[in-house]
Formats: C-alpha cells, structure tokens, sequence
C-alpha cells in the first residue's frame, strides 16, 4: 500500500523534505540552495492550508516515500546533484496525482527548482 | 489534570456554576480530554446579559472598522492553522485532510464577513410622493445566538459568528457538548482580538444551556445546525418565543448515476461523499441509485475502492478515514446496518466490528456498503449519519426522480451524468436545496446560501450567503419629507 495516499501525506512528507534538505545545503556550506529549501517549505504549508477544500477523498495511489530517500551524509557535488534529482523526481511524480491546480502547479514549480540543480 | 473547560462571558474567562460536567473524549483513543460544563440557565442569562451590554456600542462602531476585526481573525487563524486542525481532529475523529478542509471552510466564511460593508447597504427612491424621498436602511438586531454541532465543531460556528458581528449584532455561541474544545481555541484567538467586552459570548453545555439560549427574551435570534428531530424543536421553541430562527436538521441525500457516467470519475467522487468524515455530514451521500444500466458496474467499482480505505486514528496523515463521534454512536450505526440486513439489505461490505492496531476501543465503524436496499428500507428512509452507503436499482431516470422526492428529507442531491438534458431535467425536478451535477458533496461555499428543504431545513433565510446578512439584519423605513 503506498504510505503516500492522501493530498496532506503528500504535501506533509514535501515539507519535511524541502526542511531536511535546508539543514543539508546549511552542512554542505551552500546557504544559497539552504533558503531556496526553507522558501519552498514556506510554500508547501501554504499550500496545504489553502488547497484542501478542492480534494476529494479520493485515494492516491503508488507514491512510497521509501523510492525518494536521500543520501544525506554526502554533501559533495554529486551527492548534491543526487539529492537534488531525487527531490525533482519525487515532485514530477506527486504533482500530476493531486487534483486541485494551485497545488499541482506549487509541486511542479518545486519539481523544477530541483530539476535546475541537477 | 483534566481541563475543566470554561465559559468566556463579558471578555473574561469564567468559571461556570455548573453541578454537572460532561467527559470529552478522544473517539480514536479514547483519552479524557477535557471536562465540558452542562451550564445551567444562570450562566447563559449573565452571556446574553453581557453581550445585551455591548450591544448599543459594537452597532455604532464604523462598520469598516468591524470589518477589520475579521482581517484580524483571518490572520490569527491561518497562524493557528495546523493547531486548529489538531484539535479538530481529537475532538472530533475526522481524519487531517477533512479537518483542514473544516477549518479553511471556516476561514471562508470569515472572508465573507469581511465584505459585510458591501452586502448590507439600503436603497432609496426618491420621489416616491411629490417631494417624499423613501429608503430601506439595514440594521443589526441586538443578540444572537448559535447552537452548533459536533460534526462540523469549527467551521459550523464560524457560518454564523463572524456575520453576525461584522452586521452590527453581538453574539453568545453555544457548541456541541461533544467538540467543545475547538471553540474554546477559537475564543482564545477572538479573546487576542481585544474586540469590546460582550460582543463575543461561549456558553459551553448541553440541552439545558440550548433551552435557556432559545427561551430568553433578549436573544433575537437563534442560528442551529444539528438532527431534524432537535430542528424541530428549535424551530418551534424560538417562534414560540418571538425569535429569528434557522434550523438546520438531518437529511438522506441521494446520489444517482446514469448509465452515461463517467464511471471511474464518478466513483472517486461517491467515495467522498459517502465515506468523507466517516459519513458524519449532513450532505454526506447517504444512498447511490443505479440507474439501468450503470448497477453492475457501478457496485463493482464501489466495492473496490471503498474496500481499499486506510481506517485509523485521524492524525495520521495516510488515514483515509477516522473514527464516528463515539462508541454510543458507533453502536448506532451499526444497529441501523443489521436493520439493514433484516429488512433484505446484502452487505456487500460490512464495515462493523473493524479493529484498528492500536486503537482498539476506538469507535471505527469501517466503510460499508448495502446492495439490494429499496424505498421503503428503514436504512434508505433514515438518516444514518455514519459510513454506511446503500444501493438501489431502479429501472429508468423517472423511477429515479420518484425514489428520490419520496424522502422526507431534501438537503442534497447528486447526479453523474454526460448528459445535459439529464442534468438539467434533476436540477428541476429534484426537492432539495443542494443540487450537485457530477459533484457529491454539493457544500455552498460562503457567498452562497446553504440550501436546504423539506424536513432539513426550518426557516426561511438559510445560513451563509446574502441569506446571512438579511438573517442578521432588518429593513427600516424612513419616508421623509423638508418642508
């Protein structure tokens, strides 16, 4: 059963991504992607409190969180660019099963931002 | 240490003099959460004497300046947010997603009160007689009320509230026994507001506070969302004595499907309706009618999808469905589902007796599905306010149309079709005041009026919408003439 199947697991899980990768970017010593982590969770909650009412209870389906786990102990170069493709393949995946635009839109743009890094 | 709820009376927290305190209990796990007063008549006599107080002084406050009180409100709120969901969800048992969903309801409805200033203007003719001009003045009342429910603890409230103050009236709230903490959070956020003493009133307790509320002669009018028997009597005891009233009652909504739906759209929606806050709404879809051919396929999709519902405790964010309001209820229902199964129904899903790992007392009643149900069912007549979603077949759109205005009931109805002509023809035809097309929750949203009919509704302005502001306030007549 996929532990990602409703719009606030998602969504949550999103948060709790984009806020572990701040404190990653911070240790990696590049502040700059660290912000960029901490806007995007800003966004994320912003987006779980306002885009709730368009969804239906409608289950969602074959998202795990155990296919996006990152690797936290590198901070090189590549173990950035891993983290970051990850992350992006994670919001190309969620975005198109959420059924309420302004928040598939927000997980896209997130999608992107990563995808810019790798 | 269990938290002995308290009333917010005149801008204070106090004490009530109650003999009696009611458990408030987690339905998931059970843990005591707070005590709720059963506050006698004297303390709901020193809210309205309160907000009776401030009256005079709130009404001759600008109105934009009241306005701004709810941009305040709005603000502390979205802060509060995930605090409030919470909340909703221990009190309550709904799952995370539909208390947020609860609490941003509720946020619109604040919303709404912020455009008061635009939606309670008069109008005027002149010259109506040689040199009379005559106008239509909107004014605030005095002292409101609302009696509000267990299912919906926040965002119910927050309908009436933010309206009624922004008109001009103050306000005394009476919430379910059941979900009293929410509004204490509330009155937490109002309290930081530093709005004046006694425009904003919670009286917690049960019937004996809600009879005080409705018998004292300086409330005006009584705004009441809850079981239509208790409708009624709200209806009848407000007019008895002189009062505004809209009650808000039970209801049986129906959805029907066509042949021509779009099937798997359609279910995914259904699920939602009949399953959404453990089938605890009044516009929850309580029987789906399968028109012709659409049965067959219709009760497989149904069956599959409502077999796969993730059941547990409502603060995990991959529960797709919680707890009912508590063990009596869960009691309840499922004696309605073995009703069900006496009177012929075939549970094709049997949602009784579920146990969720590690909340094994709490009150689960899992998704449930009776086939075979007809009209004259116990289980298609009566409310069941749980998740138990019955399934009728019946030959063509008119058997339709007649199986759904026989219900003594007429707060919502849905179609799924892909015909317009069908749509059009249920939207005509159909008694009740919530019509959905391809939607199974039809829910108003704040700038509408929450519809209702038949036994579901008593009154004549609903809550929400233009309704509200012509609820909360009245015409007053000036014809003048300058000599």
């Amino acid at each position: 059963m996929s532990s990602l199947n409703t719009f606030g697991a998602i969504l949550t899980y999103a948060i709790a991504l984009e806020s572990r990768l701040r404190d990653y970017y911070t240790a990696a010593g590049n502040p700059e992607r660290a912000a960029a982590a901490e806007s995007r969770c800003t966004k994320l909650e912003r987006v779980r409190r306002q885009n709730v009412v368009e969804i239906t209870l409608e289950p969602i389906e074959g998202l795990d969180e155990a296919n996006y786990a990152l690797n936290l102990e590198d901070t090189s170069p590549e173990g950035q660019r891993a983290a970051a493709q990850i992350a992006a393949r994670f919001y190309q995946d969620c975005a198109p099963k959420i059924n309420a635009k302004e928040a598939q839109r927000a997980l896209e743009r997130c999608g992107r931002d990563h995808q810019e890094q790798v | 240490m269990v938290q002995k709820l308290k009333n917010y009376i005149g801008g204070r927290w106090v004490e009530s003099s109650a003999a009696n305190y009611t458990p408030v209990h987690n339905p998931a796990t059970c843990e005591l959460l707070a005590e709720c007063p059963d506050s006698p008549r004297v303390d709901v006599d020193k809210a309205v004497k309160a907000a009776s107080a401030a009256y005079e002084e709130w009404r001759s406050t600008p109105l934009l300046n009241r306005a701004q009180y709810m941009f305040q409100l709005k603000t502390a709120l979205e802060e509060r947010f995930e605090e409030l969901v919470a909340m909703v969800v221990k009190e309550n048992g709904k799952t995370r997603d539909e208390a947020r969903g609860e609490v941003r309801r509720g946020i619109e409805s604040v919303d709404f009160a912020t455009s008061v200033s635009s939606l309670m203007r008069g109008y005027k003719t002149e010259d109506i007689s040689t040199g009379i001009d005559e106008t239509a003045e909107r004014q605030p009342l005095g002292v409101f009320a609302a009696i509000t429910p267990f299912n919906f603890p926040l965002m119910v409230p927050l309908w009436f509230l933010p309206t009624a103050i922004t008109c001009g009236n103050t306000f005394v709230l009476k919430p379910s026994p059941q979900t009293p903490i929410s509004m204490q959070l509330l009155f937490e956020i109002l309290d930081d507001l530093d709005l004046p003493e006694g425009v904003v009133n919670l009286v917690q307790g049960g019937k004996d506070s809600a009879l005080a509320v409705m018998e004292h002669p300086d409330v005006i009018g009584v705004s009441f969302v809850g079981s239509t028997p208790v409708a009624k009597i709200v209806y009848e005891t407000c007019a008895k004595h002189g009062k505004r009233v809209q009650a808000q009652g039970g209801a049986k909504n129906y959805i029907a499907v066509m042949p021509d739906a779009n099937l798997e759209a359609s279910v995914a929606n259904i699920m939602g309706s009949a399953f959404g806050c453990a089938g605890q709404r009044c516009l929850a879809g309580s029987v789906v009618v399968a028109v012709g051919d659409a049965y067959e396929p219709l009760k497989r999709e149904l069956l599959k999808r409502a077999s796969g519902l993730r059941v547990g405790y409502g603060l995990a964010e991959n529960t797709q469905m919680g707890t009912v309001i508590s063990d009596q209820s869960r009691q309840r229902i499922e004696g309605m589902i073995q009703e069900g199964v006496n009177e012929g129904a075939t549970p094709v899903l049997d949602g009784r007796g579920i146990k969720v790992e590690g909340y094994e007392n709490g009150s689960f009643v899992g998704p449930t599905i009776l086939d075979g149900v007809t009209p004259e069912m116990k289980v298609a007549r009566d409310e069941i306010f749980g998740p138990v979603l019955s399934v009728m077949h019946v030959p063509d759109f008119e058997s339709m149309v007649q199986v759904i205005n026989q219900s003594r009931y007429g707060n919502a109805a849905s179609i799924f079709t892909s015909s317009g002509k069908y749509a059009r023809e249920f939207k005509y035809r159909i008694r009740a005041g919530n019509i959905g097309i391809n939607v199974g929750v039809a829910a108003a949203t704040a700038s509408f009026p929450f519809g209702g009919q038949k036994e579901s509704f008593f009154g004549d302005l609903h809550g929400q919408g233009q309704d509200a502001i012509e609820f909360y306030t009245d015409r007053k007549i000036l014809i003048e003439r300058w000599l």
